[in-house]
């Protein structure tokens, strides 16, 4: 070999090398990944601060995705502490926080999702058995009680999962509660009585409004109609004392005139053409008939 | 020779051009950007316009329309629950007083802050489906079955709305909720028709109420009339009276101020008078004082 004549691609060829080493230790470490640097296979150390990172050439870097993901593990039925059913359709929000504990322990996404749902399982079942039905279904809740339940099982849960599997679970949630499929049969007819005698008393109520209603109107009226009454009744009153007055005071004046006339008054009522009478003719208006001039008195 | 280094030198000065223009970025009008250096965010909300970063690959734009709405649903079609068709499960939804029913909300929701919608979830649609279906879940299982189907669809809508904002901050996703609407909540078809008849219950009651008050504000009137009537009659009764007994009493004076002059033959023209009316009309018998009393009249 004739080194000579390669003298002149020296430099290309130190910077080509140069290159290639940079490239093998500089390593860009995105915001949504972990960075798990590995020597040999053996894990190291974990770059967690995104930005350009720097490691040795024969050293290799391990990328996990940091994101927070969803799991949804398969409805289950779960028993409370009164002895119900229910199906409980869970969530777990969880994200890889100690990648080397994470790679050690269980590997990949899919192996993670079957330990939580271990976790989340016997943690549900837990809590639940120490819960009412009342405690998570009840028009009167206890909010904070079933907010508790689920922060102590997020808790518990983002515990055992960190320890053991490197696993953060920012939360354990109940998507959906749901009574089994068996029962379902008897939830309906229990909701048909419930209609029923919610439409019964709503038509009772109405009634009882509308019986109201108009015993009220009748009070009105009778109110309206006796007060008007008392008030005619008066006002004629005063019209027959005035009229009384008026005649009184006029009559007093000639009594004898008065008692004349009135009596004659009077007799046009009294006889009519059912009467008979008898007269004698010595009256005062037969006298003449009978007796002629004499009978003037 | 010369010739293809000038060459090589012109291209290779386009290139570097072309590689410093990479720097340069636009936002449009609707959209924020993020800006990231070696995958590190250095510049977590760029507003619209132009502006200049470390050419690629140093730095990376990534830009959001955040003003745009998206829309995820959440339950399931009524219909499949009510067909029996997939998944009825979805839609079924259980109320505080043990109903079930079915239900289908839609989300709307918006980049709230870029940086953590676009790095911290792996499914933000995921993430939010999950929250504000959970909260759903817990804030029907607070109400009773005429709540959520009536009354308190509103509140429920707020409530969720805000309680799955809290877990998405909570979670750090970057989303902003706009609105959490429940479009269809309906009682399971085993009991429909029961709940059709407490709305006919409901309207039958009503019903029968306004009749009821139609026959209050019929009577009602009615009778301050016929009030106001007895009051008119009574006060027609009394001016008549005592116009009458003024007319009466004038009458009486005047009549027996004549009177007064010749007492006697007033008296007996009167009587005399008042006998010719009478004794037309009536049945008579005459007696006289010596003879029998002649009773062929009165058997006939």
């Amino acid at each position: 070999m004739d080194w000579q004549r390669y003298r002149r691609h020296y430099p290309a060829a130190a910077a080509a090398a140069i290159v290639i080493l940079l490239w093998l230790s500089l390593f860009p470490v995105r915001e949504t990944e972990f960075v798990l640097v590995t020597q040999f296979g053996r894990p190291l150390y974990t770059v967690t601060e995104a930005g350009l990172h720097a490691k040795w050439f024969f050293q290799s870097a391990t990328y996990f995705d940091r994101r927070l993901r969803i799991y949804n593990p398969r409805p289950s039925e779960f028993l409370t502490r009164d002895k119900k059913n229910l199906v409980i359709e869970s969530y777990v929000a969880w994200r890889i926080q100690d990648p080397k504990r994470f790679v050690e322990t269980v590997g990949d996404a899919v192996a993670a999702e079957m330990r939580l749902h271990d976790i989340v399982w016997s943690g549900l079942a837990a809590a639940l058995g120490a819960h009412e039905l009342e405690s998570l279904v009840s028009v009167q809740p206890d909010a904070a009680r079933a907010q508790r339940m689920l922060d102590d099982l997020t808790a518990a849960t983002d515990r055992t999962a960190l320890a053991s599997y490197g696993i953060h679970v920012a939360d354990v949630r109940i998507k959906r509660l749901n009574l089994p499929e068996q029962n379902k049969q008897s939830v309906y007819a229990r909701m048909r009585a419930e209609r029923e005698r919610i439409a019964r008393q709503y038509r009772a109520e109405g009634e009882e409004q509308a019986l109201r209603i108009r015993a009220e109107a009748d009070r009105q009226r009778e109110e309206i109609l006796s007060a008007a009454y008392k008030e005619a009744e008066k006002i004629k009153g005063e019209g027959d004392a005035e009229s009384t007055r008026l005649y009184s005071q006029a009559y007093a004046r000639n009594p004898r005139f008065y008692k004349l006339l009135r009596t004659l008054e009077s007799y046009k009522k009294i006889f009519d053409d059912k009467t008979t009478a008898i007269l004698s003719s010595d009256s005062e208006l037969l006298k003449i008939l009978m007796r002629g001039e004499a009978g003037v008195p | 020779m010369n010739r293809h280094g000038w060459n090589a030198k012109r291209i290779a000065l386009a290139a570097l051009a072309l590689w410093l223009l990479t720097s340069v970025y636009i936002v449009p009008a609707d959209q924020q950007a993020v800006e990231t250096r070696f995958g590190r965010v250095v510049s977590p909300r760029v507003p619209p316009g132009i502006h200049l970063s470390m050419p690629w690959p140093i730095d990376r734009v990534h830009k959001l329309k955040v003003q745009q709405l998206q829309r995820l649903a959440v339950g399931g079609e009524i219909s499949d629950g009510v067909l029996g068709r997939t998944e009825p499960l979805r839609a079924q939804f259980l109320t505080g007083d043990q109903n079930i029913i079915f239900l289908r909300a839609v989300v709307q929701y918006s980049v709230g802050v870029p940086a953590e919608y676009l790095f911290q979830s792996q499914d933000v649609a995921a993430v939010v489906g999950a929250a504000v279906e959970s909260e759903m879940a817990h804030h029907i299982a607070q109400r009773s079955v005429d709540a959520v189907l009536t009354t308190e669809k509103a509140a429920i809508q707020e409530e969720v709305r805000a309680a799955a904002q809290k877990v998405l901050n909570d979670q750090r996703v970057g989303v902003l909720l706009a609105s959490v609407n429940i479009e269809a909540a309906a009682p399971p078809p085993e009991a429909a028709d029961a709940f059709r008849d407490v709305a006919g219950a409901r309207a039958d009651s009503a019903r029968i109420v306004s009749e009821a008050q139609g026959y209050a504000n019929d009577v009602i009137p009615k009778a301050r009339g016929e009030a106001e009537r007895l009051l008119e009659e009574a006060r027609a009764y009394k001016l008549r009276k005592i116009n009458e007994a003024y007319g009466d009493a004038a009458r009486f004076l005047q009549v027996a101020a004549e009177y007064e002059r010749a007492a006697q033959v007033n008296g007996r023209r009167l009587y005399v008078e008042t006998m010719e009316q009478i004794l037309p009309k009536i049945k008579k018998l005459l007696v006289d004082r010596n003879g029998n009393l002649d009773l062929t009249i009165v058997r006939k």
